[in-house]
């Protein structure tokens, strides 16, 4: 129906990730003033229970559970949303700018001939027209874009960029059945899930981020302690991968992940371009470096000027003091 | 085999960018270079064809005149030969639009091997690679991290996916993105820069491609900008002053605390 929206929702360890339900929080804001239907959609296997979750945040639920779809493919998956899509014709398909959300909507958006924006980090509804914010050029530019009316608009966000909200509803289940086509010229050989159960970098709200000042891959340790009292992450900069001091997963900048997490501690990161582009959307960013003319201090919110070694364990003392305290 | 390499000339990311004075257009420094992650697809369709030798290189744009350096670029790095579909009067920034113009040029050049960058450092789309692939009906695989497609009919990659890697061997003709870690893009030798530079690379009008005009014109575009804006400035930064480091972290998570309620 027209103005009625699907977030495409992922999960991840039998929960569901967090940039799915802020997506659904966010587009409830829309529907509601539009007086449309919210659908969340789950594509996978044995994967109904989390609907229950997620009717709370929905209108309507709509799950594809079948074992074709038990792990992520773009072939199984766009055949699954593209069937969705012709038969409810949303207006929007939400989803995140994640690993899978960048590997699937651009297919599917070829395939239903839809408008796409990716990476996006805002929503605003105009009348009943929807504008998107999407930032450029490693965020120097702010652009506010929007689809063309007749097209379906497919739409990817940056987690972290709206709150998540709930909204107590009791959305209905609806199961359909549909069979995932599969494409006989790709065959997974082996997959390689490395089995980290710490939070994706691009959801995290903390990390600390660890620059060439950190002189050493022995030093991390500290900044990985501090990032589990915190629930977050480690980040690196590019020297630092480039030193094979961290792995490639973990840098921040325009070669690696773009984060935007609730606080950011850059901790001698120089602050160079290419790694600010990636973090510069932070909500709040720390900065400590022992070079008071560092470029990150023209970046941060809170800057500490010292030595980063006689830093870290007073801040990993305080953290949990702060920590205790709440 | 027949690679084509897609790249975008994109602004470098020192380019200082303004908006003009309509809000609606930019005004951008003179300063352009290859895509970061399209110099991966260059060199990884080099290496190719320096083990294969039957391996033909095409690189392409879509884009205005000025992208034809980023293309000469990749002539000096080693590539048989380019061609700039010109973008001029046409719509070259809404994805949809351009990844027809290329499917239809890969449609027209045949095909055995699509290579292009994981996405553009200026409008991190990451949209192009996927939406070809699925005009041509050809498999894609994102992000790869290695590539073996020496028996010329299957392509062995290993990618990223959520949370790991994943090995898969894909049919040819397939697109691949390309991602940081495939490689190690060479900087371009004397010889080649010369070569480079005396190349006579076609300015193509992307209507000869054989799709109708109404969907490359610039009303056909999915996306339209409404308007821009300089983000959000942070207020200074605040240092935190102290006699000791622990003075300044003890003031540091006092503001956390209670002015950036972020703990």
């Amino acid at each position: 129906m027209p103005n009625d929206i699907f977030v495409v929702v992922e999960y991840k360890d039998g929960g569901i990730r967090k940039v799915s339900l802020e997506l659904l929080s966010k587009a409830r804001q829309v529907t509601e003033r539009l007086g449309s239907t919210l659908y969340a959609v789950v594509m996978g296997h044995a994967v109904t229970e989390l609907a229950a979750v997620l009717r709370k945040f929905s209108n309507k639920v709509i799950v594809v559970d079948h074992e074709e779809l038990e792990n992520y493919r773009w072939d199984t998956f766009t055949s699954v949303l593209e069937k969705l899509a012709e038969k409810y014709k949303p207006f929007m398909v939400l989803g995140g700018s994640t690993v899978t959300g960048k590997d699937l909507f651009p297919r599917v958006a070829a395939r239903l001939k839809g408008a796409i924006v990716s990476d996006a980090v805002g929503m605003e509804l105009d009348g009943t027209s929807v504008r998107i914010k999407k930032p450029l050029y490693g965020g120097k530019i702010v652009s506010w874009v929007s689809c063309k009316e007749n097209l379906t608009a497919m739409i990817t966000f940056r987690p972290n960029s709206f709150a998540v909200e709930n909204h107590n509803l009791t959305g209905e289940l609806i199961e359909e059945s549909v069979d995932p086509l599969r494409d006989p010229r790709i065959t997974v050989t082996g997959i390689d899930k490395g089995g980290s159960k710490k939070v994706d970098i691009q959801e995290a709200d903390f990390i600390i981020c660890g620059g060439r000042g950190m002189k050493g891959p022995e030093n991390f340790d500290i900044l990985e302690s501090i990032a589990d009292l915190m629930g977050g992450r480690v980040g690196a900069s590019r020297a630092v991968v480039d030193s094979k001091w961290r792995d490639y997963d973990d840098q921040v900048g325009k070669s690696g992940k773009t984060v935007s997490p609730k606080l950011y501690i850059g901790c001698g990161v120089s602050g160079a371009l290419h790694h600010t582009m990636g973090m510069d959307t932070s909500k709040v960013i720390v900065a400590v470096n022992k070079d008071p003319n560092a470029p990150i201090f023209s970046y941060a919110d809170y800057g500490i000027v010292d030595d980063l070694f006689t830093v870290l364990p007073i801040l990993k003392k305080e953290l949990e003091q702060a920590k205790e305290e709440t | 085999m027949n690679i084509i390499v897609f790249l975008k000339q994109v602004a470098d990311t020192e380019a200082r960018i303004f908006i003009k004075s309509d809000q609606n257009s930019l005004e951008i420094e003179n300063k352009y270079n290859m895509n970061f992650f399209d110099e991966f697809a260059v060199e990884e369709a080099i290496k190719i064809k320096e083990k294969s030798k039957d391996a033909q290189v095409t690189v392409c744009t879509y884009g205005p005149k000025r992208a034809i350096e980023a293309l000469r670029t990749a002539i000096a790095m080693g590539a048989d030969k380019a061609v700039l579909l010109n973008s001029d009067g046409l719509e070259c920034d809404d994805s949809l639009t351009v990844s027809k113009v290329l499917a239809a040029f890969a449609k027209n050049e045949g095909l055995d091997l699509i290579l292009c960058g994981r996405q553009a450092i200026d409008d991190e789309s990451a949209s192009i690679g996927g939406m070809v692939a699925e005009f041509l009906g050809v498999p894609h695989v994102s992000a790869i991290l290695s590539l073996d497609v020496t028996d010329g009919k299957t392509a062995r990659v290993e990618s990223e996916v959520e949370g790991g890697k994943e090995r898969v061997e894909v049919h040819l003709p397939a697109l691949l993105t390309t991602q940081k870690g495939l490689n190690t893009p060479r900087v371009p030798l004397i010889t080649g820069v010369m070569k480079a530079m005396k190349a006579v690379i076609p300015d193509v009008d992307p209507t000869i491609l054989g799709l109708p005009r109404e969907e490359i014109d610039p009303s056909a575009a999915g996306i339209r900008v409404l308007s821009y804006e300089t983000p959000q400035q942070r207020p200074p930064v605040k240092i935190l002053e102290g006699e000791t480091p622990a003075e300044k972290v003890q003031g540091l998570i006092k503001a956390l605390k209670e002015q950036a309620k972020v703990l």
